[in-house]
């Protein structure tokens, strides 16, 4: 898993752990190198040691070229050194030869020194730190302050090689465990640390969609910043869930509202034909010794009854609460007419009504309505009288089309916003474009909007979704 | 008062008497000069030689120890020595000044001979072999460390400065193996005495050498005195102290420690082969 993908809550006890191994190395590698240099400086201050010490006791004899006491001190000087640390010394003369040595069989009297002196370091130079057991210095054999000859000298560094592996397995297991130990406390103490941040995660991701607030006993305790955290989220979550609810009363009142929009011209509508119907029941009573006008006036009055009985029924299908999931029938575009024509007629609309769909998709019945509505009631605000508006649908199997077109002078920037965007909503102005919006979004379906020369359409179009 | 006087002087006297020879001693104490005709870098045998010597001389002995021949030699003609342990070489050197005290017996006999070593491993088989290498010869004034090479190199015409390559002098016996053993040098002129003597108490160095050439038998190093000073006190208590070695516990430990048998009177015909020698040498 790549870090960038891996969630906060273990990424940071990750980095936090790598954090600790990389300290651990960074201190384990100054900590050999600080022995390295310790190391270093007790050689050269050992081999200094031995060479002044050696330069003092041989200096008479190289000037005098005695070979037998110049291999005595050395052999001497080796006796006592037990063998150790001293492994060879050379005393050579000015011209390079050798004057004698602690071991003269690997370097014999009046031999060549140079091959001795290949790859041998200076007092300065000389160094424990590689894996070689042994180390070679050479320096100039000084006597009463004049170079009389020079002396090379090899070193047993055995016990600082194997000293400087020791510190570093102590270190490398030492460290390894510290580390192990460090990185796991590490660990640990950094997911219980954001075990509060797992747990918003988690209640942000909640099955409902919503996020869910947390419960006090889950709130962490003694961390301000983390519990502020938390309170803060549960007041988030709250004014979430009460927009979510104030939106949810909101497209419910915008049921009532359009049809409460619609009230006077269905009052009208209503009111219109019951003066036709008294008229027929007084002409029933007057005449009814002549069965032609009763049946007449009878028949008037069943027509009057009928459109009434429709009008009734399309403003309670409208407003009928167990409607919800009821699939889209081609009967609701004519209930939408019934209900929206006679308004249409009070602003002295011409209304163009076109349903072309012989079979519709599956759709949700409840929403449909609600869109074609609110966008009619919009759409008839918008032409001015003696306008017009025409609604359109259109229907295969996978998708309908509803265009709403009006001779009105085009949606104000804030309406378009309204209808097209999720922006917020400006204070004021109604919420039916915003419903449209919101019904079309929930699903899943898409609002164009176009300008012609006098006419606006909007058209919505819903994918196929059977109601569930 | 008298009595008490008496008393006293009596005492005086008595712890007079008592502390006389022990200051005595101090004021007079023998000195021996010794040369590394043996094992001089032994403490122990230097200590018992003392003791036996402070034993039969009932003084206190001053062993003198030098580096070189030559200077035991020296402090010897000069008087800084009552008595010296020299080498024949030196001896025969100021025969007309010195005379001998006695002569150490090795093996039955006061003689010894002078070894010619090389490292175990050396093909040289005689003298002739070993031209061109480094040799360590022990003391220019040494008889076995010197004289026996160099009298036999001039037997043949030659000498060792040009016979060999380098000669160095080790100013000892032991420093003469110590040199062939490490291969300093690839051979030594040594005492056959101090070598055989080697071979016993430091094994391992002296099997690091092997002896290719022995001479003939020498007169072994002589304990000697200036002739002006025989028959006077210390010289002659030394010289009844060596010669009564034998006869005190610490002077059998001493011979013991030396390996010697005992040290007999001597006579000037020993040296007659290192007189040779010299002669040869001297061509």
């Amino acid at each position: 898993m790549r870090l960038s993908r891996m969630p906060l809550s273990l990424r940071v006890p990750v980095i936090s752990a790598g954090l600790m191994v990389l300290v651990g190395l960074v201190a384990s590698q100054q900590v050999l190198s600080a022995l390295g240099a310790v190391q270093d400086a007790r050689l050269r201050e050992l081999a200094r040691l031995h060479i002044d010490g050696l330069s003092v006791a041989l200096g008479p004899d190289v000037l005098r070229r005695d070979v037998w006491e110049v291999f005595d001190t050395l052999d001497r000087a080796r006796s006592a050194m037990d063998g150790k640390r001293m492994i060879l010394t050379v005393v050579g003369d000015e011209s390079g030869r050798v004057l004698a040595a602690s071991d003269p069989r690997r370097a014999p009297v009046d031999s060549d020194m140079s091959g001795l002196l290949a790859g041998a370091g200076t007092l300065a130079t000389i160094s424990a730190a590689g894996a070689d057991p042994m180390v070679r210095v050479a320096a100039p054999l000084v006597f009463q302050g004049r170079e009389t000859g020079q002396i090379l000298t090899e070193l047993d560094v055995s016990d600082l090689v194997a000293e400087r592996r020791r510190a570093l397995a102590a270190l490398v297991a030492g460290n390894a465990l510290a580390i192990s130990l460090l990185a796991l406390g590490g660990y640990v103490v950094m997911r219980r640390i954001l075990r509060p941040i797992s747990l918003l995660a988690a209640q942000m991701e909640s099955a409902t969609g919503l996020p869910e607030p947390i419960p006090g006993d889950r709130i962490p305790k003694g961390d301000s910043e983390l519990a502020r955290l938390v309170q803060t989220y549960n007041a988030m979550s709250g004014a979430v869930e009460a927009k979510a609810e104030a939106e949810r009363r909101l497209a419910e009142r915008e049921r009532f509202v359009s049809l409460g929009r619609l009230s006077s011209s269905l009052a009208h509508e209503i009111n219109n034909p019951l003066g036709g119907l008294l008229n027929a029941t007084d002409t029933i009573l007057t005449y009814a010794d002549r069965p032609d006008v009763v049946r007449s006036s009878a028949a008037l009055i069943d027509r009057g009854l009928r459109h009434l009985r429709d009008v009734a029924r399309a403003t309670l299908d409208q407003n009928r609460i167990d409607r919800n999931g009821m699939r889209l029938a081609l009967e609701d575009f004519d209930d939408l007419r019934t209900l929206f024509e006679p308004e249409a007629t009070r602003l002295g609309l011409r209304l163009d009504w076109a349903v072309a769909a012989s079979a519709l998709p599956p759709l949700e019945a409840a929403p449909v309505r609600q869109i074609a509505l609110n966008l009619l009631l919009n759409a008839a605000e918008a032409a001015e009288s003696g306008g017009w508006v025409a609604f359109a649908a259109d229907a295969s199997d996978a998708e309908l089309r509803l265009s709403i077109r009006d001779s009105g002078a085009g949606l104000p920037e804030a309406s378009l916003r309204r209808l097209l965007t999720s922006d917020p909503m400006p204070p004021g102005g109604g919420v039916g474009l915003r419903l449209v919006h919101d019904l079309v979004a929930a699903g899943g379906g898409r609002i164009d909007h176009s300008r012609a020369v006098a006419a606006t359409e909007i058209t919505v179009t819903l994918p196929a979704r059977a109601p569930c | 008062m008298s009595q008490t006087l008496t008393r006293r002087q009596m005492i005086g006297s008595a712890l007079g008497l008592a502390l006389r020879p022990r200051l005595a001693r101090a004021d007079t104490s023998l000195r021996l000069g010794l040369t590394p005709v043996f094992l001089d870098n032994d403490a122990v045998v230097i200590a018992r030689l003392r003791d036996a010597l402070a034993e039969g001389t009932g003084q206190l002995i001053d062993l003198v120890q030098r580096r070189t021949y030559a200077e035991v030699t020296g402090l010897l003609l000069e008087g800084g020595v009552d008595a010296a342990w020299l080498c024949g070489y030196p001896y025969l050197q100021h025969e007309n000044i010195l005379s001998l005290l006695g002569v150490p017996s090795w093996r039955g006999a006061p003689l010894y001979q002078s070894y010619l070593i090389t490292a175990p491993d050396d093909p040289a088989s005689g003298l002739a072999d070993l031209r061109g290498g480094v040799h360590a010869f022990s003391d220019p004034d040494s008889n076995s460390g010197w004289l026996v090479t160099a009298s036999d190199l001039s037997r043949v015409g030659e000498r060792p400065e040009t016979f060999f390559r380098r000669t160095m002098f080790a100013y000892g016996h032991r420093n003469v193996v110590r040199a062939v053993a490490s291969g300093l040098s690839r051979s030594g002129s040594v005492d056959g005495y101090v070598w055989e003597v080697l071979a016993q108490l430091e094994p391992d160095l002296a099997r690091a050498t092997k002896v290719i050439t022995k001479s003939e038998w020498l007169g072994f190093p002589p304990f000697v005195a200036l002739r002006e000073r025989i028959g006077t006190s210390p010289v002659t208590a030394l010289q009844d102290a060596l010669l009564g070695m034998t006869g005190t516990d610490p002077g059998r430990a001493a011979l013991q420690s030396l390996q010697l048998d005992a040290v007999t009177p001597g006579h000037p015909g020993l040296f007659g082969g290192i007189r040779a020698r010299m002669q040869d040498l001297a061509g």
